[in-house]
């Protein structure tokens, strides 16, 4: 049953990740990757992590798809609102070759790590991971949260550079 | 029967199957409980003229929709224009799968069910921006951009109003939340000033996600023609109405699980569910009064009104819920302060 489950969700999210790179339309594109990242939540429940997949749905579907399209949206002023991928032959060999290199290495790091649980790990709980984040993890985490305060500071320092005004006139 | 029903596969079939036919039904009747409402608002009578009391309306709107032509614009983008209303449909029904309707009536009690309701809440404005975008269309656009800029912009207090209750009760899944209200109270008043604080940050943030008036400006009739709605017509169009309805029901079942003390009632007059269901419509109706009540908000104030109150105000009731749980409010209940919920707000 698990296996059947499996193989669904996995063969949906190589479906998915080739519409990303397949698509010719920038917005499809973002929204293959928005399946994607929803499946690979999927193998995380799969994987008994079940808080971890909810945060990928969040963090990842919810924040970062959002503002790409967001993104796309506001840099592109084409008259239809279309938007076209780019593709041609030179680039595609080149991809083609890192996407090889990295599959390459990621096969040999996964055939090297001696010992992989054969069976399903045990449930993590919220707790745990809270612990490791602010124990064995604390100075990893308060990096992260002062690069996210670099880049709210940039993100607000882009934008007022432009557009003073746009506080008076109100966002959108 | 009790071994067979406990297989997770027909459980979650035949919930599944139960609560999506009740949230539908309650949602029909309550688009005629509305227009009667609204009606008697404004001295008026509402519908009278199909059945007794109008009380056949949502089946001659029903109809009346299914009839209509289908019409795709010529240059919009067909496969995503189709799939947008049934996506509405799909997310605002999710969170439903995690509400606990009484003791034993949930569709699939989950660990981290408040997770999976905000995560479900955080794809709602995604099938609004795709129906803007494919349609091709200058208003609907507008509408899916506003559409998503207050979907991400009003994420961020509807978390921290959810996570209060998590810090406070220690559990991430909504039927222990509830079952720590039976013991120690509802979370509204058993945890003064934060606890009712967080109750309205929710409902306010689960508003401007549910696109309601006053937070409406993705629709915005009067300025927008319809916003995303525009180039839709017949069912497609019902869909997207049915949507904003469903979750907004959702949302007052998923507030009353959280803040209201879910399915315990007062001195045990009735089952559990009766008063999950009672809580649930009271909050819907609510809904309907601040709809009939309050204007439109403009797009700058509804910004303002987010990042500049409610996110300081949410970050602030996170910890105060925290300190609440470190120096022992709820005497006896676990010593985990739960440290991990309360990083999720830092994010």
């Amino acid at each position: 049953m698990e296996q059947i489950g499996f193989g669904i969700i996995s063969a949906c999210l190589l479906g998915a990740a080739l519409g990303v790179v397949t698509g010719k339309n920038l917005v499809h594109s973002v929204l293959w990757l928005a399946v994607t990242l929803v499946t690979t939540a999927a193998l995380y429940v799969f994987l008994n992590a079940t808080f971890l997949a909810g945060i990928q749905v969040i963090l990842y579907t919810g924040g970062v798809i959002t503002l790409m399209l967001f993104g796309v949206m506001l840099t592109r002023r084409d008259e239809r609102v279309m938007v076209e991928n780019e593709q041609n032959g030179r680039r595609l060999w080149i991809a083609a070759l890192a996407a090889l290199g990295l599959f390459a290495l990621l096969a040999a790091a996964t055939f090297k790590t001696p010992g992989l649980p054969r069976t399903q790990a045990e449930p993590t709980t919220t707790d745990a991971i809270g612990r490791a984040f602010l124990t064995e993890h604390l100075l990893a985490f308060e990096v992260l949260s002062l690069l996210l305060l670099a880049a709210m500071v940039g993100a607000i320092v882009l934008a007022r550079r432009h557009d003073a005004g746009a506080d008076a006139r109100g966002g959108l | 029967m009790d071994a067979w029903l406990s297989n997770p596969f027909v459980h979650g079939l035949v919930y599944g199957v139960v609560v999506v036919t009740a949230l539908m039904t309650v949602t029909a009747w309550s688009i005629w409980f509305e227009r009667k409402f609204a009606g008697r608002m404004q001295s008026r009578t509402g519908p009278t003229l199909v059945g007794p009391y109008g009380l056949l309306q949502p089946l001659a709107d029903a109809l009346k929709l299914l009839q209509k032509e289908d019409i795709v614009p010529k240059d919009a983008d067909r496969v995503l224009f189709n799939v947008a209303p049934p996506l509405t449909v799909l997310f605002a029904l999710g969170a439903a799968a995690v509400v606990p309707w009484g003791p034993e009536q949930i569709a699939a009690d989950l660990d981290v069910g408040v997770l999976f309701i905000l995560a479900m809440g955080g794809m709602v404005v995604f099938p609004v921006w795709i129906a803007g975008w494919a349609s091709n269309n200058k208003y609907a656009l507008l509408g899916g951009m506003r559409s998503v800029a207050q979907g991400i912009s009003y994420e961020i207090p509807l978390v921290m109003a959810a996570l209060v209750p998590v810090v406070l009760c220690g559990s991430m899944s909504v039927s222990d939340i509830v079952r720590f209200q039976l013991e120690h109270g509802w979370l509204i008043y058993s945890a003064p000033v934060v606890g009712f604080l967080a109750f309205l940050l929710f409902f306010l943030a689960s508003l401007a996600e549910a696109n309601r008036i006053p937070f409406d400006i993705p629709e915005a009739e009067s300025e927008l023609v319809a916003g995303v709605t525009t180039e839709y017509t017949g069912m497609k169009f019902g869909l997207f109405y049915l949507a904003e309805y469903l979750h907004t029901l959702v949302i007052s079942a998923v507030a009353s699980a959280l803040f209201l003390g879910g399915w315990g009632g007062i001195g045990g007059l009735a089952p559990g569910l009766h008063w999950m269901v009672l809580k649930t419509l009271l909050l819907f109706g609510a809904i309907f009064w601040i709809r009939w009540t309050l204007l439109r908000f403009r797009a700058d104030q509804l910004m303002t009104l987010c990042w500049k109150y409610l996110v300081p105000g949410g970050l602030a009731l996170v910890m105060a819920a925290a300190a609440w749980v470190h120096w022992g409010a709820f005497a006896g209940t676990t010593a985990t302060p739960a440290p991990a919920p309360a990083e999720q707000g830092a994010r």
